[in-house]
């Protein structure tokens, strides 16, 4: 193509991309050519005494001469191309190679991609190099996550463990400032892994019209390559708690194929599913279902075994951390009628080592000389909850769950129900109301601060009358809620489904039919008249959560006769349903790490969020972090208000060594300490380089673009140096171009002249 | 003036005792009305009560391993008549009042009623059927309350064992002191040496306890009433048979055995 275009136009299509199209005439010229022009014009037109001329012959032909003249005029108005040319030796050039580590894909026909940079631009042999040395001054740049140059006998190791485009480049610019700079060769596959967009950089090197010659390098897509794209993991958990964790898997040649997803905790197999690969550059996203039952900070990894002939194998692992906390976690239970749900909630929950139900049982009413009579189990203390339920915020926040069973609204103050609200609002505890004769509308409950943050809805003109309502209840997961831990019955979700269907109905009495916008309805029941009712439903409040579960026997699923001894599905699904209720609610003192894993030396932002007994933020606090090494090294590093938020501190941090880190967190007011919160994060090489490392096109196009360069791939560089040196910048001579003397003119006019004289011919006209 | 909780509700007690006795007792006097007790080959029995949430009251029925009685149904149906009303009095617990149910251990409708009761356990005898019934309904956590029995012909209290014997064969019966929970459940009582004695020259009345793995610091699986009959008690309350004192000392038991069965 480029063979033909420069044949009939004299010149490679670059020219005319960078030259300037002018007319060379002088204006003498010009004008004799016009009134030459236009006197030939005229005599063609009043050449008409042929006969037998029809219309339309006269018009083709006389369209045909004048379009040869128009021909001949133009290139007696002498049409040329102005180029500015680089002037050979007196102008730099710098070309910056990437040396990270996506450069050892092995795409370029099955070599890795840094061979192709080390052989045309580090050796001294390299063709290119030598191209480029004869026109100009060449200085060469390494980068990954830094730039720096690249000297004689310096190697490319391509391990580094990110790119930055950016910044490779302002280093060059920078280096090369006030120095005649024709523009900057950039040889990458353009996998930036910087956050940051690279306008800045693009803003700069247009101000300073530097163009950019990218040569791209590898496959825009990758051929055989399978990657764990993307994890969603809790950042804590509780220990024995069932995770439900998303891994998105992308792949290309190998689809429909089935490969295990193998997750690992410490070298310990902990779930492995078999899954069928989604059609090429497709994402799949598979549920991995795995309990964490080992306290601390746990790395689990996820992976699908590397399979032959893959390009690249990094991408098949990602790692996360989950700090698994092994504490013991504490619920206020208020029972308003003695009832066996009571006491086989308490059965279930018996064994778990990490969730404490404080059983508070209302066993006879107040009279109007005697308060109500209570049952108190599960207490730490002999005087915890003496006075029955808690009058003081303080003494109902201690607690990390609320749970309220058959019980009146009526039986609470108005400030005990604003506290149950502000218990989950401001406190973020996490509250489960069940299903009763004296619950939700029957126990007049519409219209209380509390059925604000519950998640079904409960109008206040509606309240019931008790024992208006009465069904069997069958019960299914809902729609929504068919991947939720608390649902699940069994490893597979067509298994947990079938184990549903088989479990005897329960009651209820309380007719829940609407959830709030917002709010997740996980389990929808059937009454026996077929009336769609809501089982399970929640929904986030404030900090904390709320959840409604409106039946009042559940402990059916313990006793029913068709329910063998060892079944243990009442006994599971209560521990995963107050696991979920307690489940990130937080302390006095909170720490959160951002990121929680870097590179050594990559900074990391330590925030905490500090309140006092009552859950208020509090913003006078002396906070400090004691920073613990992976070999033991202790740092202080003090926290500092952020003043944009309440009770928020901040402190930035840039681990030096590799591995685990402790963070330890305590605030401290006039003396007293007011909590502490362990975080812990892992500083590690990085592996974003594996992932997605195919070629970017689009991205070096436009930074070709945008700076008025143009784009290559390493394929084809053959007009790489002679584009340079048409650039137009640095030390340039003009040059003007010819041309009025193209093929291409010649032969239009031959085209025109010789056609007319055929149709002629052909016509039989003169 | 302001009372104790314990003042309080003997006082419910007596004032409860008194109206249920003067109701009752006009209802005894339209006469006829058969009293279980025990030996008579017929038992008017009324209709089970079918599940609905609401505490209702069970008896479990069974075959005598000796002689044609009904032992099972001593005291029924005025019992748990005149105990559940008032269980309800005293109470946030709202039983039914006017019926209860009667249930054998191999009929499946018996596991959603997690309370029963079993009279003059000395006559007990199970089928292999009845026995996995009740494997099942003390293992997945239901509450057994035995009474009325005294070593009178035989060991009644070795059948009892035995009995028990073939669900947990590892099982300790354990004498049971006034310092467990399940005497301060509801009422405090504080000495075992007040509760009532029906028999005459059976001495002290005696508690034991069946528990979870044999601790007594766990679940209690089965309480027995050995050496006396607290539902007697509960059955002559309308009738003056009994002193106040001592129905109210047997109405209270029954009260704590539920409120205890209901929250461990």
């Amino acid at each position: 193509m480029d063979a033909v275009f420069q044949f009939l136009f004299k010149y490679q299509p670059l020219v005319f991309e960078q030259g300037d199209f002018v007319w060379g005439s002088s204006r003498w010229m010009s004008a004799s050519v016009l009134v030459a022009t236009g006197i030939a014009a005229y005599a063609l037109f009043t050449y008409r005494g042929i006969r037998g001329h029809s219309p339309r012959d006269r018009a083709i032909v006389i369209t045909l001469r004048l379009a040869a003249l128009a021909v001949l005029a133009i290139c007696l108005f002498r049409p040329m191309l102005v180029l500015k040319v680089a002037v050979p030796q007196q102008n730099f050039v710098g070309v910056l190679l990437d040396d990270s580590r996506s450069m050892q894909v092995s795409d370029l026909e099955g070599l890795p991609r840094g061979n192709y940079v080390r052989d045309n631009f580090a050796s001294a042999d390299g063709q290119l190099l030598k191209q480029l040395s004869e026109k100009f001054v060449v200085r060469t740049y390494k980068f990954s996550s830094v730039a720096q140059r690249l000297n004689e006998g310096d190697g490319l190791s391509f391990t580094g463990t990110g790119t930055r485009l950016g910044d490779a480049l302002g280093r060059a610019r920078d280096e090369l400032a006030g120095l005649p700079l024709s523009g900057l060769i950039v040889v990458t596959d353009g996998a930036d892994t910087s956050e940051g967009a690279l306008e800045a950089s693009l803003a700069s090197l247009k101000a300073e019209s530097i163009p950019v010659f990218p040569v791209g390098v590898g496959d825009e897509a990758m051929t055989r390559d399978i990657q764990v794209s993307r994890v969603e993991t809790p950042r804590t958990a509780l220990k024995g708690t069932s995770l439900v964790v998303d891994v998105v898997v992308t792949q290309t040649g190998f689809a429909g194929q089935v490969f295990p997803l193998v997750v690992e905790s410490e070298g310990r197999v902990v779930d492995t599913q078999d899954i069928t690969m989604p059609p090429d550059g497709e994402a799949s996203t598979i549920k991995v279902r795995f309990k964490v039952d080992e306290g601390g900070p746990r790395r689990f990894k996820f992976r699908v075994p590397e399979q032959p002939g893959e390009q690249v194998a990094q991408n098949n692992t990602r790692e996360h951390l989950i700090d698994v906390l092994d504490r013991r976690v504490k619920l206020l239970y208020l029972e308003g009628e003695p009832r066996f749900e009571a006491k086989f909630i308490k059965q279930a929950l018996e064994s778990d080592p990490n969730i404490q139900v404080v059983l508070l049982q209302r066993t006879a009413a107040a009279t109007p000389s005697a308060p109500p009579k209570f049952l108190r189990l599960g207490i730490d203390t002999p005087d915890e909850l003496i006075e029955g339920f808690p009058i003081t915020e303080e003494a109902l926040f201690s607690y990390s769950g609320l749970i309220l069973g058959s019980v009146e609204a009526s039986a609470f103050t108005a400030e005990q129900l604003r506290m149950i609200a502000e218990f989950v609002g401001r406190r973020g505890g996490g509250l489960l109301t069940l299903g009763g004769a004296r619950s939700f509308a029957e126990g007049g409950w519409g219209g209380t601060p509390v059925a604000q943050v519950l998640p079904i809805t409960l109008e206040a003109g509606a309240n019931a009358k008790a024992g208006s309502y009465f069904s069997e209840v069958s019960i299914r997961p809902a729609r929504a809620g068919t991947a939720h831990p608390i649902v699940q019955l069994a490893a597979t979700e067509a298994a947990s489904l079938e184990a549903w269907r088989k479990l005897p109905p329960l009651t209820s009495v309380n007719l829940i039919q609407s959830v709030k916008p917002g709010a997740s309805t996980l389990l929808t029941g059937e009454d026996s008249k077929g009336t769609d009712l809501v089982i399970l439903a929640a929904q986030r409040y404030g900090r904390g959560k709320a959840m409604s579960f409106p039946v009042q026997d559940s402990w059916l699923w313990r006793m029913h006769a068709s329910m063998p001894i060892t079944d243990m599905t009442h006994h599971n699904f209560w521990q995963r349903l107050l696991r979920w209720v307690v489940d990130g609610v937080p302390g006095r003192v909170e720490v959160t790490m951002s990121p929680d894993r870097v590179e050594p030396r990559e900074p990391v932002t330590l925030t905490a969020q500090v309140a006092d007994k009552t859950f208020q933020d509090v913003s006078d606090a002396r906070v400090l972090a004691i920073v613990r090494s992976p070999t033991g090294v202790v740092t202080e590093v003090p926290l500092s208000w952020t003043v944009k938020r309440d009770g928020e501190y901040s402190a930035v941090f840039a681990p030096d060594e590799e591995g685990p880190y402790e963070v330890r967190v305590t605030a401290t007011r006039d003396g007293e300490t007011l909590g502490t919160s362990v975080g812990h994060l892992r500083a590690a090489p990085s592996d974003r380089e594996y992932f997605d490392p195919f070629l970017r096109s689009s991205l070096l196009e436009r930074l070709a673009d945008e700076t008025g360069g143009q784009y290559f791939r390493s394929s084809d560089t053959s007009k790489l140096a002679e584009a340079l040196t048409l650039s137009g910048r640095g030390v340039t001579v003009v040059e003007e171009k010819d041309l009025w003397d193209m093929p291409a003119l010649f032969l239009l006019l031959v085209a025109f002249a010789g056609g007319e004289w055929i149709y002629r011919r052909a016509r039989g006209l003169a | 003036m302001t009372m104790t909780a314990t003042q309080r509700t003997s006082a419910a007690f007596i004032v409860a005792s008194v109206l249920i006795s003067a109701g009752l007792t006009l209802e005894a006097q339209r006469g006829g009305r058969q009293r279980g007790d025990g030996g008579s080959a017929n038992v008017r029995l009324e209709s089970n009560l079918p599940y609905d949430g609401r505490f209702t009251f069970v008896r479990v029925r069974y075959q005598n391993f000796i002689s044609r009685g009904n032992q099972w149904s001593h005291d029924y149906p005025y019992g748990e008549r005149h105990f559940m009303k008032i269980l309800n009095a005293v109470s946030l617990v709202k039983p039914y009042t006017d019926a209860s149910n009667v249930h054998t251990f191999d009929d499946p409708e018996i596991m959603k009623f997690p309370i029963a009761y079993m009279a003059e356990p000395g006559y007990w005898a199970m089928t292999e059927a009845e026995l996995a019934g009740l494997t099942a309904y003390v293992k997945k956590g239901g509450f057994l309350i035995f009474d009325d029995f005294r070593n009178q012909q035989w060991d009644e209290w070795a059948n009892l064992e035995m009995q028990m014997a073939r669900v947990y064969p590892e099982a300790r019966w354990i004498d049971l002191t006034a310092e467990h929970p399940i005497f301060h459940s509801f009422y405090d009582i504080d000495d075992l040496n007040v509760i009532p004695q029906y028999f005459q020259n059976y001495g002290i009345p005696k508690f034991r306890g069946l528990f979870e793995d044999n601790d007594p610091t766990k679940r209690m699986i089965a309480i027995a009433n050995f050496d006396t009959d607290i539902s007697e008690f509960w059955e002559f309350a309308d009738s003056g048979v009994r002193a106040v004192g001592e129905t109210n000392e047997a109405f209270k038991l029954g009260v704590n055995y539920i409120i205890y069965g209901l929250t461990h």
